[in-house]
C-alpha cells in the first residue's frame, strides 16, 4: 500500500451553470467515477440553486444534510469528497458577496470566512484539502512584485491556519494564467507563507501549459506538495499569451492566437505532453501521502474521459506504485 | 468469487469530427473504445457480422484484433451476431427457397472467424412479424428447419448457433417459442436469452431460462421500461425504431423504471450451475442525449454492486444446502 488515494474531479460534467443539476445525473457520474476505479471525488465551489454540489448550503438544501450527501456518495460507491476547489474571485449568491481578491487586504477576512465554511463541510465529507486559486490572472492584475507576493502569502497563511482548525489543509493551485508561473515567483510565495499552513496543489496540465515541468516542481517543493491533480496538456502557451487582458476568454477558452481547441485532456490522451508515470514516480520518491485527483476539464465526453483515466490508472500507474511498495519491502 | 465471464455486445456510438459514428470510424477510435471496456473489466467481446470486414481493415485480421483485445485484458471474441431482420426475395427464414442462400451467407461469416474460439453464433431466427403474419405452425417449422441446418454447420466449426428472439419478430410469444424449440434439434439449436426483448413481448425471461436452461448459451443483460401492450410489434416497416408511441425500448441495467428483475435472474443463473458468458447490451443508449460510455459504466456498476450481491446470496444458499 502507498499513501496515495485516487480521486476524480466532477468539474468536467458541468460545462455551464444550468447543466448537471438533477440527482440522477449526479448518480450516474458518481457511479461512473466509482466503476472506473476511483474512490473519491473533488468538488468545485459554485453558487446558487443550480449548483447542488457547489457549497455546503446547497448540499444541505438538496440532500437534507451533509450526512445525507455522504450517504448518497456512499450509495454510489464513493468513499469521500477528497477536496474542494475554491476560487475567491467567484461571487457568492448565498452570502451576496462580491468577488474577493487575495491581493486585497480588505478581502482577506471574507476569504478566510468562506474557506472555513468549505473546510468545515469537507471535514464531514471525508476530505482533507481545500484547493484554492492562488492568484488572479496575470493579464488582469499585472506582475506580482514582492509586495504583492507578500499580500498573497499573508492571505493564504491566514486561510491555511483557519482550515487547519478543521483538520483541512490549504493547497495553492497555480494555473497557467497566473503570474506565479514566472521564474522564482512560486518559490518566493511559498517561502513567504507559513509552511505549516500553506502547501501546493500540483496540477500537471496547468504547469505544463505554463512551460513548467511538474516533475521538477514536485522535486523542488517536496515538503509542500499537499495535493495533486492529474490532467494532460495538449499544447503549451509558448508565446506568453497569458499576459493578455481577459486571457480567461481569449486564451483559455478561445485558445489564443493559435485557436487551440482544447488545452486540457484526460491523463494519457493521444498527443498529451505529460508523462504520468514519471510524475507518479516523483511523488513516490518524495513520499507523497494524499489525494491524486484525475481531471479532464474541457472534456466534451466526461464518461469516456473517466474511463480512459481509469485505464491509465489501472494499467500503467498502479503497477508503478505497486513496484515502489515491493521495492520498499525488500 | 465474482463472475468473471462478462462480455460486451458492440453497439457503441462515439462522437467524431464527422458526427456520431461507431468506433470502427477509425483505428484510434476503436482503440479508445476497447480501452474503455478494458477499464471496466470486461473479458469477452461480442460483435456483429458486418463489423468483421472493418475490424480486418483496421487491425489486419480478426485474429490480430483478438490479440489487441487480449493485450487489454480480454480473453477473446465470444460471440458473432448475425441477422436477416427484413424479408427479401433472397433472405426470409420462413421461405424455404431462401434457405440455401442464408446457409451460404452464414458459412461466409463462420469462415471470417475461423481459427478463433468464438463460442456463440447468435442469430435472429425470423424477420419482422408483419412480414411473416399470419404466423403459422408450418412457418415456424420452416424456420426451425433452417436453423437446424445452420446449427449443424456452425457446430462443425466449433460454434453453437443460438437464437436471439426479438419482440418484433415472428417468434415472440411463449407458445411460439415453445413450438420453435420443439421443432429444432437440441444438438444444433440453442437459446440466447435477451432479457429486454422477452419482457417487451410479455414473456418472462427468467421462466424462459428456467425452462430452457439446458439449451441456453448466453444472455443479453439489458433492460426496458415498456411492455408492448398495443401491438407495436406489428408496425411496418420497423417497430424497433419507428413505433409511433415508443421512441426508446432499451435501457442499460440500473435505470429507474426498469422492468427486468436482474438480481432474481442472477440468482437463478448461479443456482442452475450455468457457467457461460453473460453479456451486457444496451442498444440505442444515445437516444435522448445519452452516452454509451456512461451507460456502460452504470451497467457495470450495477453488476459489481448489485448483481455481485445476488450472486453471493445464491452461492451461500447453495453452500448451505450441501
Amino acid at each position: 500500500m502507498t499513501d496515495i488515494r485516487w480521486g476524480y474531479a466532477l468539474n468536467q460534467w458541468k460545462p455551464q451553470f444550468d447543466d448537471f443539476v438533477r440527482r440522477e445525473q449526479h448518480e450516474r457520474a458518481l457511479k461512473t467515477v466509482s466503476i472506473a476505479g476511483f474512490e473519491g471525488v473533488e468538488l468545485t465551489a459554485g453558487t446558487g440553486r443550480w449548483e447542488p454540489l457547489g457549497n455546503p448550503q446547497q448540499l444541505i438544501a438538496n440532500f437534507g444534510s451533509l450526512t445525507g450527501f455522504r450517504e448518497f456518495l456512499s450509495g454510489c460507491g464513493i468513499a469521500a469528497v477528497s477536496s474542494w476547489f475554491y476560487d475567491p474571485q467567484q461571487r457568492s449568491m448565498e452570502h451576496l458577496t462580491p468577488p474577493y481578491s487575495p491581493l486585497v487586504a480588505a478581502d482577506v477576512t471574507g476569504i478566510v470566512t468562506r474557506a472555513e465554511w468549505f473546510a468545515g463541510a469537507l471535514a464531514q465529507l471525508g476530505g482533507s484539502v481545500l484547493v484554492v486559486r492562488a492568484a488572479p490572472s496575470a493579464g488582469d492584475v499585472g506582475p506580482l512584485d514582492d509586495a504583492a507576493l507578500r499580500r498573497l502569502a499573508d492571505c493564504w497563511t491566514a486561510v491555511g491556519r483557519a482550515t487547519l482548525a478543521h483538520g483541512v489543509r490549504t493547497a495553492l493551485h497555480v494555473d497557467f494564467l497566473s503570474s506565479l508561473r514566472r521564474p522564482g515567483a512560486l518559490d518566493r510565495l511559498l517561502g513567504l507563507a507559513d509552511p505549516a499552513a500553506v502547501g501546493l496543489a500540483v496540477d500537471t496540465a496547468e504547469l505544463t501549459v505554463a512551460g513548467l515541468d511538474p516533475v521538477e516542481v514536485i522535486r523542488r517543493h517536496r515538503g509542500r506538495v499537499w495535493h495533486v491533480q492529474y490532467k494532460d496538456a495538449l499544447a503549451a502557451d509558448t508565446d506568453e499569451e497569458y499576459l493578455q487582458p481577459h486571457a480567461e476568454y481569449s486564451v483559455r477558452q478561445r485558445g489564443g492566437s493559435r485557436e487551440i481547441p482544447r488545452w486540457f485532456a484526460e491523463p494519457g490522451a493521444h498527443g498529451g505532453l505529460v508523462d504520468f508515470a514519471a510524475v507518479t514516480r516523483a511523488l513516490l520518491d518524495i513520499g507523497y501521502a494524499g489525494w491524486v485527483v484525475f481531471e479532464s476539464d474541457q472534456s466534451p465526453h466526461p464518461a469516456t474521459s473517466a474511463l480512459l483515466g481509469g485505464y491509465l490508472l489501472q494499467r500503467d500507474l498502479r503497477p508503478v506504485t505497486a513496484a515502489a511498495v515491493e521495492a520498499a519491502a525488500r | 468469487m465474482a463472475w468473471t465471464k462478462w462480455s460486451y455486445m458492440d453497439h457503441w456510438v462515439t462522437e467524431t469530427p464527422q458526427g456520431p459514428q461507431p468506433p470502427s470510424f477509425n483505428r484510434a477510435y476503436m482503440d479508445r473504445y476497447i480501452k474503455q471496456l478494458s477499464a471496466l473489466g470486461f473479458k469477452g467481446f461480442d460483435t456483429f457480422f458486418f463489423y468483421l470486414p472493418m475490424i480486418e481493415g483496421m487491425y489486419g485480421s480478426v485474429k490480430a484484433f483478438e490479440h489487441f483485445l487480449q493485450d487489454n485484458g480480454f480473453e477473446k471474441i465470444t460471440g458473432i451476431f448475425s441477422a436477416y431482420p427484413y424479408a427479401t426475395k433472397y433472405t426470409a427464414p420462413h421461405v424455404p427457397e431462401t434457405h440455401d442462400r442464408i446457409v451460404a451467407d452464414c458459412m461466409a461469416t463462420v469462415r471470417a472467424v475461423e481459427g478463433l474460439s468464438v463460442e456463440n453464433f447468435i442469430v435472429m431466427p425470423s424477420t419482422t412479424y408483419f412480414q411473416v403474419e399470419p404466423v403459422t405452425d408450418e412457418k415456424i417449422k420452416i424456420m426451425a428447419d433452417l436453423w437446424n441446418r445452420v446449427g449443424q454447420m456452425t457446430l462443425e466449426h466449433g460454434m453453437r448457433t443460438t437464437c436471439h428472439f426479438e419482440f418484433w419478430g415472428a417468434i415472440r410469444t411463449r407458445e411460439q417459442l415453445d413450438l420453435f424449440f420443439r421443432y429444432t434439434d437440441p444438438r444444433y439449436v440453442y437459446f440466447f436469452c435477451d432479457t429486454a426483448q422477452h419482457t417487451i413481448a410479455g414473456v418472462d425471461p427468467l421462466q424462459m431460462f428456467r425452462d430452457y436452461r439446458d439449451r441456453c448459451t448466453g444472455f443479453h443483460f439489458k433492460d426496458t421500461h415498456t411492455v408492448d401492450e398495443h401491438e407495436a410489434y406489428r408496425t411496418p416497416p420497423d417497430p424497433e425504431l419507428m413505433a409511433p408511441n415508443v421512441t426508446r425500448w432499451f435501457y442499460e441495467m440500473g435505470t429507474e423504471g426498469g422492468l427486468v428483475d436482474f438480481p432474481a435472474l442472477m440468482r437463478e443463473i448461479v443456482t442452475s450451475g450455468y457457467d457461460g458468458w453473460l453479456t451486457v447490451e444496451h442498444d440505442k443508449a444515445e437516444l435522448g442525449g445519452g452516452s454509451y460510455a456512461e451507460a456502460t459504466c452504470v451497467a457495470k456498476w450495477y453488476i459489481d454492486n448489485v448483481l455481485a450481491e445476488a450472486q453471493a446470496e445464491a452461492e451461500a444458499q447453495l453452500e448451505a444446502g450441501r
